[in-house]
């Protein structure tokens, strides 16, 4: 189970981004998710990211995400409510506690309770996205360009997990044979066989680290200087989508200054819309970043647009 | 400047630490609102800070298969066992790691152990916060093993119990700092008491595993250090002959 | 001028008393294909180390003595023009790639290198081309098979063109198809491309014949260099076993020429002696009326994945039989073996050990089958020897009744018995791991490729002391990629494919119908003199009608 990455790579159009465009696609979607306030925003952001889940067939593993993020939605709505006493429209007036004071449940509070908690589904829907659409080894050659050496550590960590992950399940079955009943006596009695396995997993890998350092030494690491190879290829269709995703960007940074993406909860509601400019700024958003949905769509139907992109 | 070199990350540490706190005090400042940004923006800057004190200093190649070992076994240690689903002695790997090998490598291993195991595991938002949490477990399992070099059992037996609920209070600061409003303590409280039982079996778990197999673990990490420097010898010219 | 020159070289290990090499003078010269030759611990793989620069560089240590490469010292030489130089691909390939992808893998040392981006990505071409791995250039490493994954070892060396290419047991982790291709690909990396091969390997069948010269290493010293057919010639007369068997074969009933492939052999043969059918060998049947000690019938076993691993698996195996199950990569050997030690519950059909059903107990055999898996660092992890032994009598609830002196008397580990199991060579900690899980006096032994990377002396004393184990009336079941030690030392041969059992029963007569599954000797002698396996078989067979006058064939 743990020897295939998260990510499946399907050969489909946004998998086949480069990294830096994907990579930016994510980083905008984020900081626009962290950066609305205004709940029309919040769900127009969520309605892009689950259509670019949709277009890399992802909606099954969305569907796991979203059962992680139903239960921190739930804390987060049940916790600001509680512990705020910004709004003015109390609808509820609970007892005295000792920590937070008296109780009370305002309408405002509920509501911001609702909005953050689309907030953290879009958030926890974009990492989703990710980790559909970016293929662990991109990271690692883009980190490649600035920091060889820790990306080095990590990919080195990275092909090592499956084959550990087998050996530690090697080192269990020497440990049965051997009399150790992992099921048997209580915790107290468990943990010790449990870091018996550790114990050994150190002292293998520690020795065979030496001979993985051998082997680096031998094709010259350390010599000098370094260069770095790259292998992944700019299409226009990157140039396209990270067009989009900086315009989205620039959008939203003159839409808060301008106050169409925020909202204010406390100590009233604010109104949805406060003019036109909010709505169209939302369209603009939310057009620029659908645009490679937009593509993958063309991709898959038309050949000739294949072959343009 | 050597000296400076060392010390750039317990300054780093401490000032993004500072920065964090100073922030909730003045949050009016920043209109409130702006923290659920900010918050992530500071933990990257961080960890791009302590990755690039790891590229600044002199590795040998060595060093960069043992660390990477150390954050790929810290990282099985998160794959739940089946006979023991809620053991996860990873946290414990990452603190003796740093204790022995010093805060770059403790640090490295913990952010890897991290970001590997969220490969086959996926990511999420949670990724840079754990990174940050198991880097700095290190880091400071790190330092205390330049301050401490003799710190025995019980002070790390303490040690790791606090990191548990340490890395709790960093695992938190994402989900107050992002959907919570205003940031106070009671908020923080409200968020940190959801979390309480399962930090604290965190926390209890990483006692056991240091009070049980702390000190065993670091002597065998101890005595691998050893294998690390390379010192190379001429051979006596009595040997020489005996030889031929 | 000689490509490499040493002088008197002389290296010990860091901490160590005994010198790894003591003296050596060797030259070798550029395009050779140079076989370095000798058991473990004889200094073979430290000399390709110091051959690589490795030594001292790397590991430290004392040092005495000049290497010198190309007429220069190879002490005072930049690293990185050495690694351009001089490539080193070494025996497991889990402990040699990095990185992640199969492309970055290659890259990995030519970046190291700080070559420009466009002479990288030609030499990645070029390389992924000629080993044939275009196909898997995106593929995550740790998926690719063994044989894949040496092969990638050798591009990503091969892609930093060396001009000498120092090979370290290449194939000793890998199964004899995969062993084979490696081979072939060093053959034409010599011939075609004209690049100096230094291969240390000690099980020769495969590439005796491929080498210019071959060195005998013993205790660090060069024992013997010389061609193929004079090491032959030298080692039979001292009983020095580091020659194939086909060479073993001729030099032992004292023909002139000693040929060293199974061709020559063949050949040999056919000119000396008219085709004769011999009465079938003395029949290896020992019948035993008693309950068997294991019986599996009717064994399903599918994967979580819907590999079906075991299909319809039924056997018996009496007291004190000794079985070697042999079969291709993924026939699964292991599963069967793992299913054997009750480690994998069977989904249908039953194992039942001594009469008692596996799937019922929470200990599997409750230390009647002991299991020695393919590495044994996974057992390795007490301060001493003894108490590794003393950890499986523990955990079984049983006393020491003088087994633990008796095993480790049997199993040569008495002066060991104090040091930290950590310490020893990897035939040693072998004996440990079985000596950790003998000491319950198990009914059956399974084993999972016990000889891989052993030396001939290392295999012929693990044969001896399964035959042994066997005599006491210990069941003993092995699977095995070695052919030539399953002839040697099993009395029952089982063939599995895809799940299935297909050829079951006394070793001459499965490996001797089998055309690929035969040993060297078996190949030479097919069609001459039928159910030939082993040295001592063709000795027996042959020896006596053996014609007195010797026609000496025209040397090739």
């Amino acid at each position: 189970m743990f020897d295939q990455f998260f990510y499946q790579d399907k050969g489909l159009f946004l998998q086949s981004l480069h990294p830096v465009a994907a990579l930016s696609y994510a980083g905008v979607l984020m900081v626009l998710a962290l950066l609305f306030t205004n709940p029309l925003y919040l769900l127009g952001l969520l309605l892009v990211i689950i259509l670019a889940v949709a277009a890399v067939d992802g909606l099954a593993a969305w569907e796991t995400y979203l059962k992680i993020s139903l239960g921190m939605m739930l804390l987060v709505i049940i916790i600001n409510p509680l512990v705020v006493h910004a709004g003015e429209t109390i609808i509820w007036w609970g007892p005295r506690l000792p920590v937070f004071g008296r109780l009370t449940v305002s309408l405002e509070a509920i509501c911001y309770g609702a909005a953050m908690s689309v907030r953290l589904l879009a958030i926890i829907s974009i990492f989703c996205l990710y980790n559909l659409i970016v293929h662990p080894d991109k990271v690692l050659s883009l980190l490649a360009r600035f920091a060889s050496r820790s990306a080095l550590v990590l990919s080195l960590a990275t092909r090592m997990f499956p084959a550990m992950i087998r050996q530690m399940e090697n080192i269990r079955e020497v440990q049965v044979v051997r009399g150790v009943d992992f099921h048997a006596g209580t915790l107290k009695e468990r943990l010790p066989k449990y870091a018996a396995l550790m114990n050994i997993l150190l002292l293998s890998s520690l020795e065979d680290s030496l001979e993985i350092a051998e082997a680096m030494q031998a094709r010259a690491f350390g010599s000098g200087r370094r260069s770095c190879y790259r292998r992944d290829t700019w299409r226009p269709r990157d140039s396209l989508c990270l067009g989009g995703s900086l315009l989205a960007l620039a959008v939203a940074v003159y839409g808060q200054a301008k106050g169409c993406s925020t909202f204010s909860f406390y100590p009233e509601l604010d109104y949805l819309i406060k003019g036109p400019m909010t709505v169209i700024v939302l369209i603009i958003i939310i057009l620029a970043l659908s645009v490679p949905v937009v593509l993958s769509w063309g991709w898959q139907r038309c050949p000739y647009f294949k072959a343009k992109i | 400047m050597a000296f400076w070199r060392k010390m750039l990350f317990p300054f780093a540490l401490v000032f993004i630490l500072g920065l964090l706190l100073a922030s909730i005090k003045i949050n009016a400042l920043l209109l409130g609102q702006g923290w659920g940004l900010l918050a992530p923006v500071i933990i990257i800057m961080a960890l791009v800070l302590l990755y690039w004190g790891f590229e600044q200093g002199r590795v040998s190649s060595r060093e960069v298969a043992v660390i990477a070992m150390l954050g790929t076994i810290a990282a099985v240690g998160r794959v739940p066992f089946a006979a023991l689903p809620n053991i996860q002695p990873a946290t414990f790997m990452v603190i003796i790691s740093g204790f022995v090998f010093g805060p770059r490598a403790g640090f490295m291993a913990g952010s890897t152990a991290a970001l590997v195991s969220n490969f086959f595991l996926g990511q999420g938002p949670w990724t840079p916060w754990q990174m940050f949490a198991w880097g700095l477990a290190g880091t400071s399992a790190g330092v205390m093993g330049i301050i401490f070099p003799r710190a025995g059992k019980k002070v790390m037996t303490v040690f790791s119990f606090l990191w548990g609920y340490l890395f709790g209070c960093i695992m938190n600061l994402w989900t107050w700092t992002g959907f919570v409003h205003p940031l106070n303590w009671q908020s923080f409280v409200a968020t940190y008491a959801a979390s309480f039982w399962f930090d604290t079996f965190h926390a209890t778990g990483n006692a056991a595993f240091y009070l049980l197999f702390g000190p065993s673990f670091v002597k065998i990490l101890q005595r691998f250090r050893r294998k690390l420097e390379v010192t190379l010898l001429p051979v006596i010219e009595g040997d020489k002959n005996a030889a031929l | 001028m000689p490509l490499f020159q040493s002088e008197n070289l002389t290296y010990y290990y860091p901490d160590r008393e005994k010198p790894a090499l003591k003296g050596i003078n060797l030259s070798i010269e550029e395009g050779e294909f140079l076989l370095i030759t000798g058991g473990s611990g004889s200094g073979k793989s430290s000399l390709a180390r110091a051959l690589a620069g490795l030594i001292p560089d790397f590991y430290g240590g004392r040092f005495g003595g000049k290497v010198y490469f190309q007429g220069r010292d190879m002490g005072q030489m930049d690293r990185r023009k050495l690694a351009r130089e001089v490539g080193i691909v070494f025996q497991d390939p889990e402990k040699q790639l990095v990185m992640t992808s199969v492309e970055a893998e290659i890259a990995f040392g030519l970046e190291n290198l700080g070559l420009p981006q466009a002479e990288m990505s030609r030499r990645v071409a070029e390389v992924l081309s000629f080993l044939d791995l275009a196909e898997v250039r995106q593929e995550f490493t740790a998926h690719l098979s063994g044989g894949q994954k040496q092969k990638l070892a050798l591009a990503a060396v091969l892609a930093m063109q060396p001009q000498v290419l120092i090979l370290d047991e290449p194939t000793s982790q890998l199964d004899p198809v995969a062993a084979e291709e490696f081979f072939n690909l060093i053959k034409r990396l010599n011939e075609e491309m004209g690049l100096t091969i230094i291969l240390i390997e000690q099980r020769l069948e495969r590439c005796f014949h491929l080498a210019d010269r071959v060195v005998l290493m013993e205790d660090g010293q060069v024992k013997y260099e010389g061609t193929p057919e004079q090491l032959a010639r030298w080692a039979v007369a001292r009983e020095i076993p580091f020659i194939p068997p086909v060479a073993r074969f001729f030099a032992r009933i004292g023909f002139p020429s000693i040929p060293v492939t199974v061709k020559e052999g063949r050949r040999l043969l056919r000119s000396n002696f008219n085709y004769r059918k011999f009465p079938p060998l003395r029949p290896v049947v020992n019948e035993n009326p008693e309950e068997p000690v294991l019986t599996m019938s009717r064994v399903w076993f599918t994967y979580p994945n819907g590999k079906e691993a075991l299909q319809d698996i039924s056997l018996q195996i009496a007291a004190g039989e000794l079985v070697a199950i042999l079969g291709t990569n993924g026939a699964g050997k292991s599963t069967l073996l793992k299913t054997m030690a009750g480690l994998l519950k069977p989904g249908r059909g039953r194992v039942l050990v001594m009469g008692r059903d596996l799937s019922n107990e929470s200990r599997p055999g409750a230390g009647r089958i002991a299991y020695l898996s393919q590495n044994p660092n996974d057992y390795l992890f007490q301060d001493t020897v003894e108490e590794e032994l003393l950890f499986t009598l523990k955990n079984f609830g049983l006393t020491d009744d003088g087994v633990v002196d008796d095993l480790l008397e049997k199993l040569g580990l008495q002066r060991y018995r104090r040091v930290n199991p950590r310490d020893l060579s990897s035939g040693e900690r072998q004996r440990v791991a079985l000596a950790s899980i003998l000491v319950t006096r198990p009914r059956l032994l399974v084993l999972d490729e016990p000889t891989r990377g052993m030396d001939y002396r290392l295999k012929d004393e693990l044969g001896a002391m399964l035959m042994d184990l066997s005599k006491e009336g210990v069941s003993v079941v092995l699977v095995t990629h070695d052919v030539e030690f399953a002839a040697a030392y099993a009395t029952r041969v089982l063939l599995l494919f895809a799940g299935r059992i297909v050829a079951d029963g006394p070793k001459h007569q499965v490996l001797g119908q089998s055309v690929f599954y035969s040993t060297q000797i078996g190949k030479m002698c097919r069609g001459y003199v039928d159910g030939v396996l082993t040295l001592r078989d063709a000795l027996d067979r042959l020896e006596p009608v053996w014609p007195a006058r010797q026609v000496v064939p025209e040397v090739r």
